[in-house]
């Protein structure tokens, strides 16, 4: 029974990667051969190089503010939430987040930071902080801001899921032994809680940097890639190479680029993951 | 003692910045919601008004009824429920031998890293090479292309979920029910079924909601409500020129509804499927 399934599921999977290198190799009109001219036009385009900076930027925003502020509610939930029921409860809210459709995240953030509309420029102006409307999502500097914080939103509770998971593997004694030693907290943290939290760490880095180049969908919906290039990451160039520029053999070859660094990461994650396969 | 002060800084911080983050989530969903209540009238106040004054559920209505989006609501059921279907029976068709069976470790380690390797291929380097198989099949603007499609992006975690659950399942329950003369197919349905009924519904949850949120196939492989699922509706009311803000908050809020309606049932195990089992559920 295994051989035939897991036969036909492998070769459903495998052929639409094999289909994109042999289209990553022949002309998008006429079909004709083109041996590596896709890559060459692919690898020529500043429009590339512009996204790979914009998904670079998004990253380094993303990346560590989730790390750094789940890491962080995650200490604070472990050190100073001790009731079993509150627990329980924050780690359900937590867990809703992560099944929000990006698109009905990406409709709140506009809501959010629209002209006119938006709550945000109303809100801040309550407070006095600001007299004219800001235009959050067609000012180059904000825009990346604005896309970045809904990425933090909907995220954030994951890793802090993670986090506090492995917070509850530390063996309370190694703590207490440590209290008693006269161990500051820092000491305590970086001493006895994060080493058992590293090999999460990784783990949440690896599939979040595989998120950063999914990420599609509220963006295409907050500003479409712009203003001009600004917030145009890898994913969104891909798809208007072949959906609006309908050059398919370029965003084939794009896409075999994309995937052959992805296994390149794949590989280090298989080395450095402690997965339970057996 | 830097241990006792430590301590106390914990505790004043604590819940204010509880608070505050509670208030960061709270706040965006509150105002989709109240956005949705709002009549025409007060979409173009000078200051919105952070409560509906006139509650309605018209931006509602003329979202499902008005604008069709029921037709789409119902493509959206049936592409994932399809979807589910499949990817679970196809799912226990992989992972019962792997687990149940004697099959040789090289296999079992193969075939979880290669779904675990599928889990880093963004979709849309995909898409290209899906658009074209679509349109040689004649599935272009078809709910069967979105289920197919569904059905590969969700097996690879399908496959470690479920592999999750029916290793739990001593080996010894089965067996007993060999002893006592059932056949495998017995046992399965009887024994092992049973007892993984519940890692089953959440998988089946999880994947209703991801297929749910699923956007980007949505978009490129469909042209007509025949076919479009919600997400795809939603979009159009967003990028349109004039925003219609209650009308297309109505339209967020239903889209948003739904898998967090769903995630209740299957809280627990979520993590355990999205870590791939590196965390284990509460």
């Amino acid at each position: 029974m295994l051989l035939p399934v897991l036969g036909t599921v492998f070769v459903v999977v495998t052929y639409p990667l094999l289909l994109a290198v042999g289209q990553s190799l022949r002309a998008t009109r006429g079909g004709s051969f083109v041996g590596l001219r896709n890559y060459a036009s692919a690898l020529e385009d500043p429009l590339l190089y512009d996204a790979l900076g914009a998904t670079g930027v998004y990253a380094g925003i993303v990346l560590p503010a989730e790390i750094l502020a789940g890491l962080g509610l995650a200490l604070l939930v472990h050190r100073t939430v001790h009731s079993a029921r509150v627990r329980l409860a924050v780690y359900i809210l937590a867990t809703l987040p992560i099944v929000i459709p990006p698109v009905a995240v990406g409709v709140i953030a506009r809501l959010i930071y629209a002209p006119g509309y938006g709550v945000l420029n109303h809100l801040l102006r309550l407070a006095g902080l600001v007299q004219a409307e800001i235009p959050w999502l067609s000012r180059r500097d904000t825009a990346m801001l604005a896309v970045s914080s809904v990425d933090i939103w909907q995220w954030t509770p994951f890793v802090y899921l993670v986090f506090f998971a492995g917070l509850q593997t530390v063996p309370p004694e190694s703590i207490d032994a440590a209290r008693v030693d006269g161990a500051s907290g820092w000491t305590l943290f970086s001493r006895i809680e994060l080493p058992y939290l590293r090999p999460l760490l990784l783990m949440v880095l690896f599939f979040r940097i595989a998120d950063v180049l999914r990420v599609f969908d509220h963006i295409f919906i907050l500003t479409g890639g712009g203003p001009g290039s600004t917030t145009q990451l890898l994913s969104i160039y891909l798809y208007r190479v072949a959906f609006k520029f309908f050059d398919t053999g370029e965003a084939a070859a794009l896409a075999v680029m994309v995937m052959l660094g992805m296994s390149l990461l794949y590989a280090a994650v298989t080395r450095l993951l402690p997965l339970e396969r057996d | 003692m830097p241990r006792r002060r430590s301590r106390r800084l914990w505790r004043v911080v604590g819940p204010p910045v509880l608070c505050a983050v509670g208030l960061a989530y709270a706040f965006p969903l509150y105002w989709l919601l109240v956005t949705a209540l709002k009549g025409e009238g007060e979409l173009y106040q000078a200051t919105p008004s952070l409560y509906p004054l006139q509650p309605t559920l018209a931006a509602f209505s003329s979202v499902l009824v008005t604008r069709g989006f029921l037709g789409l609501l119902r493509n959206s059921v049936v592409v994932c429920g399809a979807t589910v279907l499949l990817v679970l029976a196809i799912g226990f068709a992989v992972t019962y031998p792997i687990t149940r069976l004697k099959v040789s470790r090289r296999l079992r380690v193969g075939v979880l890293n290669w779904a675990l390797s599928l889990r880093f291929l963004p979709p849309v380097a995909v898409v290209v090479p899906y658009f074209a198989i679509v349109r040689g099949l004649g599935l272009y603007d078809r709910r069967l292309a979105l289920v197919l499609i569904y059905t590969v992006l969700n097996l690879p975690f399908s496959i470690w979920m479920l592999k999750g659950f029916l290793a739990e399942i001593p080996l010894e329950v089965e067996e007993a029910a060999f002893v006592d003369g059932a056949s495998r197919w017995v046992a399965f349905r009887r024994v092992l079924l049973p007892l993984a009924a519940p890692g089953i519904l959440a998988s089946g949850v999880i994947i209703f909601a991801f297929a749910w949120s699923e956007f980007l196939f949505a978009l490129i492989l469909t042209a007509s409500p025949r076919a479009q699922t919600f997400p795809v509706g939603v979009q159009g009311l967003v990028t349109q020129f004039e925003i219609i803000w209650n009308d297309m908050a109505a339209a967020g809020a239903i889209a948003l509804a739904v898998p967090l309606g769903l995630m209740v049932v299957a809280r627990r195990y979520v993590l355990a499927g999205l870590t791939f089992g590196v965390i284990r559920g509460q």
